[in-house]
């Protein structure tokens, strides 16, 4: 069971870099054989052009991580790049960590009380419409007020994101415990506090993973969206935005710089994985992601 | 206190949705006593509010009217004593605890400390046979195996009363026929009163010492039969003339119960 297991972890990761070669190799097809110029389908501008500003050869994309990151001492981008992708990431798993407990509380509370679930839900779920641009300003407002570090925007802004997962996943999965259980710890005499810890919360679990990883990702975007949006952030972010203005004779770095957030996301998501995988081991197949 | 009735419940009446056009009346005035040490099978068609009455005495639910008593207290007081263990249809373990930490979650609840817990829950695994599943998941265990877990949880406190709804329903025949045997025995060695809930007549006369008929709308009690099979039965009652005689007794009782009451034995679970 144990090698079967491996062997299909060999074969996932086979598969995704599998994929991103097939990309690769795509993109360089599609720049040798496709128009430099771009063109039209039935009049309207569908082709893109394939010149080295659009379409830089994915090997320049990687060849620019070695280049001298300009501003950064004797720095190579990669190290510059890292070193941005590091702070991110702290912020990112402040922001997924207050995101938790908020959500988790949320939900227990709307899970206690029938009421705050009918009051609460909906703001929950209209919170997640307003754009975090312009969320981002106010936020910042009242940290100044409040004399936090700057820093603790984008924890606040990655928290914002990424509790609503959390909250509707947890909530669902605190509501999902079998009726026959139930009625067992009513059986014991179990209040409701007992209930939830050896029934409901455990119970719940399965139905948390999933919004939990969707918590993850949602955590490097509010971080990386605020870096872009308040300026004196060193992360992902502001690199995105640092090398975009350098598109013109570096049109390979902006890449250099998705590449990160890319990897970023991967990785926060990959710790969520391996959070899984120790939380559910005891648990029947069916149930694990 | 020695003297009172394990179950006493007198004049229960139990209705859902009251006032309503959906209004149910799922039992009505019922009186039952079961005595301490006796093994009391409840069975009636579907609807007859058999689960119901289950129910009331393990206060899961409470009684429109009437009063339920469990050893001389209050079915709320019984309740918080832990004086009963129940088992259902679905065994109901825990996915995420082993098999022995399933056994010993009615004893966290109480407050033992871990070592009296593990030696309990060791206790009950050789009691239901299954001496070295302890480690194992519930979901590693077949159906008839996660069934005798739910009963070493029931039987983990050492409750005088057992409550079973259904508990071997699940099963294939033979299966439940070895159940059926081993929790006599079980009962024998720990002493316990079982009300017993159940669909099938043969159960309910094998295991029994006394079959309570019920009949539908109103659901109440409408015979009592004494099946006095005596102590011993083992899988040679099954084939005794008595042990057939008394099955067609508790059969004409329902279909007496069926008929009396316009023939309702639509499957509604």
């Amino acid at each position: 069971m144990v090698t079967s297991k491996a062997r299909s972890a060999v074969r996932r990761s086979v598969l995704f870099v599998a994929a991103l070669g097939l990309v690769a190799v795509c993109w360089e097809v599609y720049k040798a054989v496709g128009p430099e110029a771009g063109g039209d389908i039935f009049g309207w501008r569908l082709i893109p052009k394939t010149n080295d500003r659009v379409m830089p050869h994915t090997w320049e994309m990687f060849a620019e991580m070695t280049r001298p990151a300009i501003g950064r001492g004797d720095q190579l981008v990669w190290q510059a790049l890292l070193g941005y992708s590091w702070f991110t990431f702290q912020m990112s798993v402040a922001g997924l960590a207050v995101g938790t407990a908020i959500g988790v509380l949320l939900a227990v509370l709307m899970a206690r009380f029938r009421i705050v679930e009918r009051g609460l839900l909906p703001y929950v779920v209209l919170s997640q419409t307003i754009p975090l641009i312009a969320l981002a300003p106010q936020v910042t407002a009242i940290r100044g007020s409040l004399d936090w570090p700057q820093w603790t925007s984008a924890v606040v802004l990655a928290a914002f994101l990424s509790f609503f997962p959390i909250t509707v996943s947890t909530l669902r999965g605190l509501q999902a415990a079998p009726a026959a259980s139930l009625e067992l710890m009513a059986s014991y005499a179990a209040g409701w506090w007992t209930t939830l810890r050896k029934l409901r919360f455990p119970a719940a679990i399965p139905y948390m993973v999933p919004g939990l990883k969707l918590a993850a990702t949602a955590a490097v975007i509010g971080v990386i969206v605020t870096e872009i949006t308040l300026g004196g952030l060193r992360g992902v972010g502001y690199a995105t935005i640092d090398y975009s203005q350098k598109v013109t004779s570096q049109p390979a770095s902006v890449y250099a710089a998705v590449f990160a957030a890319a990897a970023l996301g991967l990785v926060m998501f990959a710790m969520i994985v391996g959070c899984e995988t120790y939380v559910m081991r005891n648990r029947p197949q069916e149930e694990r992601g | 206190m020695i003297d009172q009735p394990a179950v006493n419940v007198r004049g229960a009446s139990m209705v859902f949705n009251a006032g309503t056009p959906g209004q149910v009346d799922a039992l009505s005035e019922v009186e039952a006593t079961v005595d301490r040490g006796e093994f009391v099978s409840l069975i009636g068609p579907s609807g007859c509010g058999k689960s119901t009455l289950l129910r009331l005495i393990a206060n899961l639910i409470e009684p429109t009217s009437g009063s339920v008593e469990v050893n001389g207290k209050s079915a709320e007081q019984a309740c918080a004593d832990q004086d009963y263990g129940m088992a259902f249809q679905q065994s109901g373990l825990f996915d995420w605890r082993s098999v022995a930490k399933n056994i010993e979650l009615p004893l966290e609840l109480k407050g033992w400390d871990k070592a009296k817990r593990a030696a309990r829950s060791q206790e009950m695994l050789d009691l239901v046979k299954l001496p070295d599943r302890g480690a194992h998941m519930p979901w590693q265990l077949s159906g008839g195996q996660q069934q005798r877990i739910a009963i070493a949880r029931a039987l983990a406190s050492h409750p005088p009363l057992l409550l079973m709804d259904e508990p071997f329903g699940a099963l294939d025949e033979m299966t439940r026929e070895h159940m059926q045997a081993e929790l006599l025995q079980i009962c024998e060695v720990t002493n316990t009163t079982v009300v017993f809930v159940t669909h099938s007549i043969p159960e309910a006369v094998y295991l029994s010492d006394r079959v309570m008929i019920m009949s539908v709308s109103p659901g109440r009690i409408a015979d009592v039969i004494d099946v006095g099979l005596g102590k011993n039965r083992d899988e040679g009652t099954r084939e005794n003339d008595s042990f057939y005689k008394k099955i067609t007794e508790v059969r004409e009782a329902l279909r007496g119960v069926e008929l009396g009451d316009g023939a309702r034995g639509i499957e509604d679970r």
